[in-house]
């Protein structure tokens, strides 16, 4: 099992793949499904800027967000009411959704809703997550723990190989740096690569400062336009990027969402990085100045 | 028989049969390649496909030659596919080939191996040189 892209199932029919030197696919949403009017109008308002740069997208949000810094911060709606919103969105904006699970009973429902699962970064090594998600059928979305090197995902790519998956996106949402601070090696990106599958850059968890602020976590989201045009100058196949309409007042990650009047500016430069460096690669080729 | 009787046998009777020979998966990582070496104590694994088709080699004299000259850190060196630092076109022999025939190419290409291959290219053993010379010599060393 070896496979160049992710094919993503679309509920318009018109199902599209990530990877294989195609478009930048983007999937976004908000952090955690707050509700269901929330999700609707976020879907509405990533759409529209996804229809004018013509870009394909897939409808992130979590229904249980496990690895907050604090008990006392919102942990999510649950998995009944966040399907059922996710499934809704779906349907209503006839776009794939996606979101991740933190615990293996859950995967099985999400799966029967999502069109691509998400394995959250601090579980991306765990089995028995690793097979619940694989064993849903669906392609699976693995980020790199922020306490992984690129090459070592190869192993967790190992484990849903074996359970029966070879629909694997990549992404890197930063390194940790010391304590409470996380970098981005863009070499991560080529060498997760090497494995053969397509590759995402997460450009909203990448400049999180992890619990930098007592129990919650900072971020330094001034950087997120600089971050996501070296990682699409370097080479990615799906850019990740959670946005709110009121970051100050999001119930996850209010440190770190971009807000969403700015998705536009991003996502546009995002896109023509991409598209020149597609120019560059079918004038130079491949990479490969250091030849084995 | 006489050391002259012994050159003339043909390698099959001097091979590492299949169990015995060292073989990995394409995929696998160059630590278990290594693995593998040490196991079998042989400097030498043979990469097959899922049809036992042979794929390339790897020789601790190719891992030690890289050593000098890879610059990614070692546990990054270590999470690479064997067969990205594999020799994929090796030099093998047909288990019908004799003895001495087979020495010659060691000789020759200045190994210490050969993997036994059929007409198809499906792995079927080892030809290593320490039984070759002991078949030649007609001793045995237990």
């Amino acid at each position: 099992m070896y496979s160049r892209d992710v094919h993503i199932p679309s509920p318009s029919g018109e199902n599209f793949k990530i990877g294989d030197n195609s478009d930048l696919v983007l999937i976004s949403g908000p952090c955690a499904i707050e509700t269901r009017d929330h999700s609707m109008k976020m879907a509405d308002l990533i759409g529209k800027i996804c229809d004018k740069l013509q870009i394909k997208w897939v409808f992130k949000a979590c229904y249980d967000k496990d690895c907050r810094s604090s008990p006392s911060s919102f942990h999510g709606v649950g998995i009944d009411e966040g399907l059922q919103i996710l499934s809704d969105v779906r349907k209503e904006h006839n776009i794939p959704v996606t979101s991740d699970f933190s615990d293996p009973s859950w995967a099985k429902a999400t799966g029967e809703v999502c069109d691509l699962i998400q394995i959250p970064a601090y579980l991306c090594r765990q089995t028995s997550i690793l097979r619940a998600a694989a064993e849903t059928g669906k392609p699976i979305h693995l980020k790199k723990g922020q306490f992984m090197s690129p090459w070592n995902m190869k192993n967790s790519c190992r484990k849903l190989e074996a359970f029966g998956c070879d629909q694997i996106l990549l992404t890197d949402r930063g390194t940790f740096f010391g304590y409470n601070m996380l970098v981005n090696d863009m070499r991560a990106l080529p060498i997760m690569a090497e494995t053969g599958y397509p590759v995402c850059f997460d450009a909203t968890h990448s400049i999180q400062m992890p619990t930098s602020m007592g129990n919650i976590s900072g971020g330094q989201r001034e950087f997120i336009p600089h971050l996501t045009r070296a990682a699409a100058a370097c080479g990615i196949d799906a850019l990740f990027i959670e946005v709110h309409d009121d970051p100050k007042n999001a119930l996850s990650d209010a440190n770190t969402v971009l807000d969403i009047k700015y998705l536009e500016l991003v996502l546009a430069q995002a896109k023509m990085m991409h598209e020149t460096r597609r120019e560059l690669k079918e004038k130079w080729g491949e990479d490969n100045v250091h030849p084995r | 028989m006489s050391t002259l009787d012994n050159k003339n046998l043909d390698i099959k009777s001097v091979m590492l049969d299949l169990n015995s020979t060292p073989k990995i998966e394409s995929r696998a990582i160059l630590k278990e390649a290594l693995e593998l070496m040490d196991d079998n104590r042989l400097g030498i694994v043979c990469i097959v496909d899922k049809d036992g088709v042979l794929k390339g080699i790897i020789t601790d004299g190719d891992i030690r030659r890289m050593l000098t000259r890879v610059q990614k850190p070692f546990a990054a060196l270590m999470s690479d596919d064997v067969i990205d630092h594999s020799i994929k076109d090796p030099v093998t022999v047909k288990s019908d080939t004799s003895i001495t025939k087979a020495t010659s190419i060691m000789g020759n290409k200045r190994v210490w191996d050969l993997p036994v291959v059929s007409d198809d290219g499906i792995l079927e053993g080892l030809l290593h040189l320490h039984p070759v010379i002991e078949a030649i010599l007609g001793v045995k060393n237990d």
